[in-house]
Order: structure tokens, then sequence, then C-alpha cells
């Protein structure tokens, strides 16, 4: 067997590389992106930006060749909202039976690389180098599409998979992206997903993970959005083993929007990060961040946000909020809020806090009748609730909130 | 129905613990009201914290009965349940609950306990919007996150709701009229004057007497330094009023 590429390599880079190289084809741009990864390796608790969340570590032991498992595919909670629906199972996509809205265009297509800076990035280079195809998914100029978009993010097996998308919102247009990662599986999935939002564009991303606790899962949504354009999204996630969810977005335009929400609910050793880089490129872009985390037992809910503005990106308006909230003891919250701003006009603000459930409320709630169990769920609730109050459609925060009471329900 | 018998309750960790209610004693007879007036840090609230069931307060001696149950060991909700009150001196913003969302789940979470059956929703509505009229608190008011940018009269009125919706056994008011102006200490006069009965009593605890010309107690006890020095008919509020509180300071 020729040199690895790796020094020392772990189990699980010693499969990827056995893996790659019996690939019958990889582009240029693949080749270079495995030997980035080599090179940087899967980043561990030393490297900035990883301190919470060591994937080197999480999967150095992980069997990359476990197979999948055949099984039925679960109905969604979505599915009543009569979505055009895409699945990529284990890695392998899936496109929508039946009629979808001409305006909506979608194939399945040669996977491409990555934007410059994201290129430094292991996962992502690992991803370039490893996905065999991509979901592409384009909105026509101007189109309004009532049907919400769901891709649905299925793993089974104990095996790595890796997908990509990419997700093209034409000008003027307006969608609803739902994604969800499901599979209680034990397997490693990384989803690469590039986004552009044309001027003056809408898309509202809804993003539900619900994963198994062995699982572990890296996520990127790198979105491009011009002149007026406004990106929304509304995450909720009760973690994994590992779980990372990065949003990068960069305003290219004037007048560009975005809103994140994010709740992380971790119980026993789960782990959920959302990590964001919001990039102010031209004037007059507007943010609103809130974060929620809540963790017990020995659950590990992390949050790293920053707004970068570059100089020309006068009048900026970007306010980021985290707060977190322990149950218990073994409980952990890490907050990194970050603000580099090279502009000189512009109003940033972030608050980070973390505390208890208030025992003056939890009180006050026992003295009208509620039991413990009920004074806490309803405390959290309100806490966590917060991030997803904002979902304007009822049927998809309807859905939101049953997983948020399904989580109470067993964890309060 | 609610006797209190020599009641030692302490506040603090054990090297800092302060000895607060020093042998309390009080009997309130179902159907009678019965006023608590003593000066600030005489242990007025300590005594309303500790029947109600807060933690960190450490009951040393003592007892307490509610129609003959002693109710010391049990949860704050199990008193609630039970039919006990208390209407706070300082009620709480909830920020993200709901008002209606939770006196409805409290309604019917001690209806449950009870083994009585739920209030429907219609029938909640109906009853929480009438009851709203007659504290002075409108429907916006209700609609909104519990007590979140309510002044403090309105937070009174918000407890005074729920008096009239849970229609407790036992109510305990602790210095339910400070804040308030004259209309609103009507209000509250006539939510407890609807629900005086005889099978109920209330436990007024106030610093002032003006609340007594439109709730008519019993009885007035004087509590100072942990411990009740006093006890009279109403005419002993009037007298307070007159001379203070300075004659019983000493006298305990």
């Amino acid at each position: 067997m020729s040199t690895s590429v790796f020094i020392n390599p772990t189990a699980f880079e010693a499969g990827l590389e056995a893996a790659y190289r019996m690939r019958s084809t990889t582009s240029e741009t693949q080749t270079a992106a495995f030997e980035r990864f080599a090179k940087l390796g899967l980043p561990n608790r030393r490297v900035e930006g990883w301190k919470w969340s060591d994937f080197h570590n999480a999967l150095r032991t992980r069997d990359i060749a476990a197979g999948r498992v055949e099984g039925e595919r679960p109905s969604s909670a979505f599915d009543a909202l009569n979505p055009v629906e895409f699945l990529i199972e284990d890695g392998r996509i899936h496109l929508p039976e039946g009629a979808a809205p001409s305006a909506l265009r979608f194939g399945v297509v040669d996977p491409v690389g990555t934007i410059a800076e994201l290129e430094a990035h292991s996962i992502v280079a690992l991803n370039v180098a490893m996905t065999r195809k991509a979901l592409g998914v384009e909105i026509a100029d101007g189109a309004v599409l009532d049907r919400p978009v769901h891709i649905r993010h299925i793993n089974t097996g104990a095996g790595q998979s890796f997908a990509q998308t990419l997700v093209r919102v034409g000008k003027g247009a307006d969608v609803t992206l739902i994604e969800t990662y499901e599979g209680r599986n034990k397997g490693f999935y990384s989803h690469l997903n590039h986004m552009a939002v044309r001027d003056g564009a809408k898309i509202r991303r809804y993003v539900l993970q619900n994963k198994g606790a062995d699982c572990i899962i890296h996520g990127v949504c790198a979105a491009k959005v011009e002149a007026a354009a406004n990106f929304s999204q509304t995450s909720l996630s009760t973690g994994a083993g590992l779980s990372r969810h990065e949003t990068i977005v960069h305003f290219w335009g004037d007048d560009a929007a975005a809103n994140l929400n994010s709740a992380a609910l971790v119980a026993d050793k789960r782990h959920a990060d959302f990590t964001s880089i919001i990039l102010h490129k031209e004037e007059s872009g507007t943010v609103r961040q809130l974060h929620k985390g809540v963790a017990t037992d020995r659950g590990r809910a992390i949050f790293q946000g920053k707004f970068e503005v570059e100089r020309k990106a006068q009048k900026t308006d970007a306010q980021m909020t985290a707060n977190a909230l322990l149950l218990t003891d073994g409980a952990e919250a890490n907050h990194k809020p970050e603000l580099e701003i090279y502009a000189d006009d512009v109003e940033c603000a972030h608050g980070s806090t973390c505390g208890a459930l208030d025992s003056d409320a939890l009180f006050y709630l026992r003295q009208r009748g509620l039991s413990a169990t009920q004074a806490r769920a309803l405390l959290i609730e309100a806490f966590a609730g917060e991030a997803i109050a904002a979902i304007d459609r009822d049927d998809i925060r309807s859905v939101f909130e049953k997983k948020l009471n399904d989580w109470l329900e067993a964890h309060a | 129905m609610l006797k209190i018998e020599n009641l030692h309750v302490s506040v603090g960790n054990d090297d800092t613990a302060a000895e607060i209610l020093k042998g309390l004693s009080v009997d309130v007879p179902a159907g009678e009201v019965h006023a608590i007036m003593g000066p600030n840090g005489s242990g007025k609230s300590t005594l309303s914290y500790t029947v109600a069931g807060r933690d960190g307060y450490d009951v040393t001696a003592g007892s307490v009965t509610l129609d003959g149950e002693d109710i010391l060991d049990l949860d704050p909700d199990e008193r609630a349940v039970k039919g006990l009150f208390l209407s706070f001196q300082h009620p709480m913003e909830i920020p993200g609950v709901q008002t209606m969302n939770f006196i409805r789940t409290a309604l019917n979470a001690q209806r449950k306990v009870r083994g009585e059956e739920e209030m429907s929703a219609a029938e909640f509505i109906r009853t929480i919007r009438d009851k709203g009229k007659l504290v002075g608190l409108s429907d916006e008011k209700l609609k909104r996150q519990f007590n979140v940018g309510f002044s403090g009269g309105e937070k009174k009125r918000m407890e005074m709701l729920q008096m009239a919706m849970f229609e407790p056994v036992f109510a305990i008011m602790d210095e339910t009229d400070s804040g308030l102006d004259i209309d609103a200490l009507r209000m509250v006069g006539d939510v407890v004057n609807a629900l005086r009965g005889p099978e109920r009593g209330f436990l007024v605890i106030t610093h002032y007497q003006r609340l007594l010309e439109y709730i008519k107690p019993d009885a007035v006890h004087v509590l100072a330094d942990g411990r009740i020095v006093k006890s009279g008919g109403p005419e002993l509020a009037m007298e307070l009023e007159k001379s203070g509180y300075e004659q019983f300071i000493e006298a305990a």
C-alpha cells in the first residue's frame, strides 16, 4: 500500500483514505480538497473555534465502512404541509415523486468546491472531497412558492455519509425551506449547503434536528445574500453525540437582512453547537439573532456567533442575544459572541446570559397548584419558546412546539 | 380552619440562621376574616411564605393545620390543591408565560388532583373575562404574558383575579393593599366580600387600617418581633392607626 497522506492517521482517517482511493473518478477540485483535509486533519479542541466541539476525538475510532440499514422510511410531521419533498438518505439523493411547481427546478448535479472563506475548513474540505453527487434546487425569479420545499436528511447506518445541496432563490422569489436531520443511527453525517439568495428574494429556512444520542453530525449552510434580500432561519436541535450546525451568511448587497433564531435542548450527554458568522460587505444590513440553550443532566449547549462588518458596510444594524438555562449541576453552556467591526457608523450589540430557573417564579407557580415538574416545564417552555415564537406559519410553528413539548415531557 | 400554634421559623444557613417567628399562634375559624398588622420586619412575610411552603423557611417548632390537617410536610402545590391561596406582596413577572394558559393550567391542575372535572376552554374564557371585569383587567391585559409590563396596581389586580378564579378555602393576603389607590382597595374589598362564606377563611396581612374599611375583620392581631403581642376586635386597628406600633415594639 502506498504511504498515507496522513501523519499518524486515526482509524477513521485511514478508513476515509481507503474509501477515497477506491473511487473511480475524482475531480481536480476533489483531489485538492482531500489533500487539504489530510493536511488540516479533523478539527480538535486546540483549534480556534472548535474548543467545545472536538470532532477529531469523537470520530477517531469510528468505522466509516459500516453499511446502511434498510428499513421503512418514517413519515414526517411536515407531511401535512404538502411539501415538495427531497430525500437524502445516507447521502443518496431521491427527487420528489409527482408534480412539482413549475417555478421550482431541481436535479442531481455534480458537486462543486466551496467558497474561499471555507477553504481552510477541514470538514468542508472533506465534504468536497467525498461527496459524489449534489442536489440542486432553483426557484425562478419572481416566483412565490406556495408549497414549502422539504429536504429530509436521513441516516440509517453506523458509517459515514456526505451530502451537498445547492439552493438558488431567484430575484424577488419567495420560498420556505424545511430541513430535517433524522435517524437514530450511530454514524457520521456531513452536509454542505451552498445557497444564493438573489436581489430582493426571501427565504425562510426551518431546521429541525432529531438524531440519536450516538450520531455525529456537522452541517454548514453558507448563504450569499444579495441586495434587499432576506434570509430567515429558525433551528431547533436536541443535539446528538456531537452536533454542530454552522450558518455563514454573507451580505453582498445593500439592505440585506437576516434573522437567525436557534434553540438547543440537550439532555443526557448530548451536545449541540450552533456557530454562525455574518459578514457584512455592503451598507445597511440588518441582523437579529436569538439563541436559547437549555441543558440538563450532562448536556452541552454551545453557541458561537460572530458579526464581521467590513469598512464599507456603514449603517449596519446587528443584534445578537444568546441565553442559556442550566437545569442541573452537570449541565454546561458555552457562549462565544464576537464582533469584528471596521466601519464607524454602525449599531452592533451582543448580549449573553446564563442562569438557572428562577426559584421565585417556581414557587409562585407551585403556589398556584402546578407540580414541580409542571412549573419547571412551563418556565423552560417560556424560555426556549421565544426562539420559535416568530415562526409565521402556524403549521410549521406547531411542529416545532410539539418537539419542544415532547422534550419537556421527558426532561423537565 | 387555619390554626397556627407556637410557630418558630428560622431563615438562612446554619451559621447565619436568624429566628424570625418566635412562637406565633393564630387561630382563624371557618367563616372568619382575621387581620394581622405589624411594623416592618416583624415577620409578616415570613409567616405567609412559611404557611404557603416556600423553601428556605425552616420551621424549628410549632404546627400549622388547615381543617385539622398538618400541612407543614406538604409541598407548596399540595397546599394549593388543599385550597390554600397566597396573594403575593410582590407578584412575579413571568416573561414568555401566557396569562390565560397559565391560570387555566393551574386551575385544572388543582381540579384534577381534587378529582374534579377540568373546566372547558369555553367556560374558562367566559369565567376569566367576567372575573377580569370584576378586578379591572381588560381582555387585552389577560392576553399578555404574565404580569409583563404591568404596574404594581395591575399586578395586585392579577392576584385578586386568581383568587376569584380559584375560590380558595383559605386565603392569605400579604399586603395586597400596598401601592393601591382607593378604587383598587374597594375592588379588593369586593373580591373578598364576594368570596366570604361559612366555609372560607382569610388572613389579611397589612400595615395600615385603610383596607379594613373595605374588609371588616372579625379579629385583629398585632405582630411584633415574631409573635402576636395583642389581639382584639376591629377597634384595635383604629387604635393602631392613631398611636402607631411603637408601644408594641417596646412591649415585645
